[in-house]
């Protein structure tokens, strides 16, 4: 799995510089705005669509099937692709959102550490379901049916970044109704990660690569 | 040992059946199989790493059922697909470093002596390779980490007549090893005239034969004659006839010709196109 994922850093450093640039773009954005959360779920769903476009070049150069020849069992390459989104959101959206906003609070006291942390766990939210409900389309009737699923989340990302974003008001209001619903809601994304990585799997195992 | 057991192998797609597949590969042996396009040659070759999944039958690699822990089974074998299916943006030093942390025995410096042997650039990206390169790069990576089967569907198409050359010299040195053995198919017959020491034919998902190439040589030839000529032999001799207005040209049994009839020795190439009009 270590060469799949090696393989995935080369091609994520040729063909995503342009995610890698918004998403630093839209963080410092984000940190003058209080808001609208656009700025902080849009890097996030870019993230979320890595491993799917990851997989479009893999099905397109062939190596899919070539995947298929080497040592590797299909649950490593289906959760190397997780991984690599994991690794992904983590880098470039959750560490840097979550050390910007922290300054912002140790430095202006731009918002409160309850409005971080519903922040924080909004942002996991959105992060497990920007790639869980694309992925088992993607890896069950390959990239170009998957896509539509993938479209789909885009939508339900930016509509409900918007949604939100008039909804809270200001990320100030977010931790008034954040508490408990926002913890289960985060346990609820977790599963759903889960069981999408875990569902990918079983469908991959079937799946002929031609 | 056999290096690769093949018993009832049948896959159907839509408008496709690959029916009832028998093949034995024994160690120390390359085996061709030739066929047309849409023979099953790719489906065969996909079959035996399940990157398809089998309909029924069973497949044995290097004395282990294909399914058995895949994944070890995979360490010793070599695969080079019709479409090589290396990421466009990486180049050979990436490969190898990639293909280094995915095979246990992988060997650097024999992936570097066959990059250098093979005349195969190591800097530029996959995209900017011919066909041929492409070709030469996968052979590279099928002999660089300790393989005892190599799969390889049509490993020499692109290859221009000297790397051609150069690959079947590699693939007869790699068979030298009694443990090592090839499955390889191929358009291109007269390669697989040179190496091969059994011959498989597939025509529509169908295996027409399979024999050792010396004896394929010495069971069939060629008659040129007239009609009453052919009319005279026991029709249990004569497999396919082409007539013309002034001769016949037939594909005979040797051993069911009269002693003395003058026959012209066949090509594998030429067997098989007599044999898939035949089958047609």
């Amino acid at each position: 799995m270590k060469g799949l994922f090696l393989k995935d850093l080369y091609m994520s450093l040729k063909y995503f510089r342009s995610y890698f640039l918004l998403a630093a773009v839209f963080l410092a954005v984000s940190a003058f705005s209080n808001t609208n959360l656009f700025f902080i779920f849009y890097p996030c769903m870019l993230c979320g669509m890595i491993p799917a476009n990851l997989q479009a070049y893999d099905e397109r150069s062939g190596w899919e099937a070539l995947c298929g020849t080497l040592p590797c069992t299909r649950a490593q390459i289906v959760s190397e692709k997780y991984l690599v989104g994991l690794t992904a959101q983590l880098v470039l959206v959750l560490i840097p959102t979550a050390l910007v906003q922290a300054l912002r609070i140790i430095l202006f006291q731009a918002i409160s550490w309850e409005d971080y942390g519903a922040l924080m766990f909004m942002l996991l939210i959105m992060t497990c379901v920007s790639s869980s409900i694309s992925l088992p389309f993607v890896f069950k009737y390959g990239v170009e049916k998957g896509r539509m699923a993938q479209y789909l989340v885009i939508g339900v990302v930016c509509g409900g970044s918007v949604v939100a974003s008039l909804y809270f008001d200001s990320i100030r209001q977010l931790s008034a109704t954040a508490d408990i619903p926002a913890f289960l809601l985060c346990l609820a994304a977790v599963a759903l990660y889960a069981g999408s990585w875990f569902l990918s799997i079983r469908f991959y195992r079937e799946r002929e690569l031609k | 040992m056999n290096a690769l057991e093949i018993k009832h192998l049948c896959k159907s797609f839509p408008g496709f059946c690959l029916d009832d597949l028998n093949l034995t590969l024994p160690s120390g042996c390359i085996l061709g199989l030739i066929g047309e396009n849409g023979a099953g040659k790719s489906t065969t070759i996909k079959l035996i790493l399940d990157v398809l999944h089998k309909d029924s039958g069973s497949i044995t690699i290097l004395g282990r059922d294909n399914l058995d822990n895949i994944r070890l089974t995979k360490e010793d074998v070599g695969v080079v697909l019709d479409e090589v299916g290396i990421p466009e943006c990486l180049n050979t030093h990436q490969v190898g470093k990639v293909m280094s942390l995915t095979f246990r025995n992988w060997d650097n410096d024999a992936y570097k002596g066959y990059l250098k042997a093979l005349a195969i650039p190591e800097k530029k990206p996959f995209k900017d390779f011919s066909r041929g390169t492409k070709m030469k790069l996968g052979i590279a990576i099928a002999l660089s980490h300790g393989a005892k089967l190599l799969l390889l569907d049509e490993a020499t198409n692109g290859l221009d007549p000297v790397a051609r050359e150069q690959v079947v010299e590699l693939l007869s040195e790699f068979t030298r090893d009694e443990s090592h053995a090839i499955l390889i198919s191929s358009h291109i017959v007269s390669d697989l005239e040179k190496l091969c020491d059994y011959i498989a034919f597939l025509h529509k998902g169908k295996l027409m034969l399979c024999e050792e190439k010396d004896l394929l040589m010495s069971r069939y030839g060629i008659l040129h004659c007239t009609k009453a000529q052919l009319a005279d032999l026991d029709p249990g001799a004569v497999l396919h006839k082409t007539e013309s207005p002034y001769a016949v040209e037939a594909l005979v049994l040797r051993d069911a010709v009269p002693e003395g009839t003058a026959l012209s020795p066949i090509s594998i190439e030429e067997l098989f196109v007599f044999m898939s009009k035949e089958a047609d």
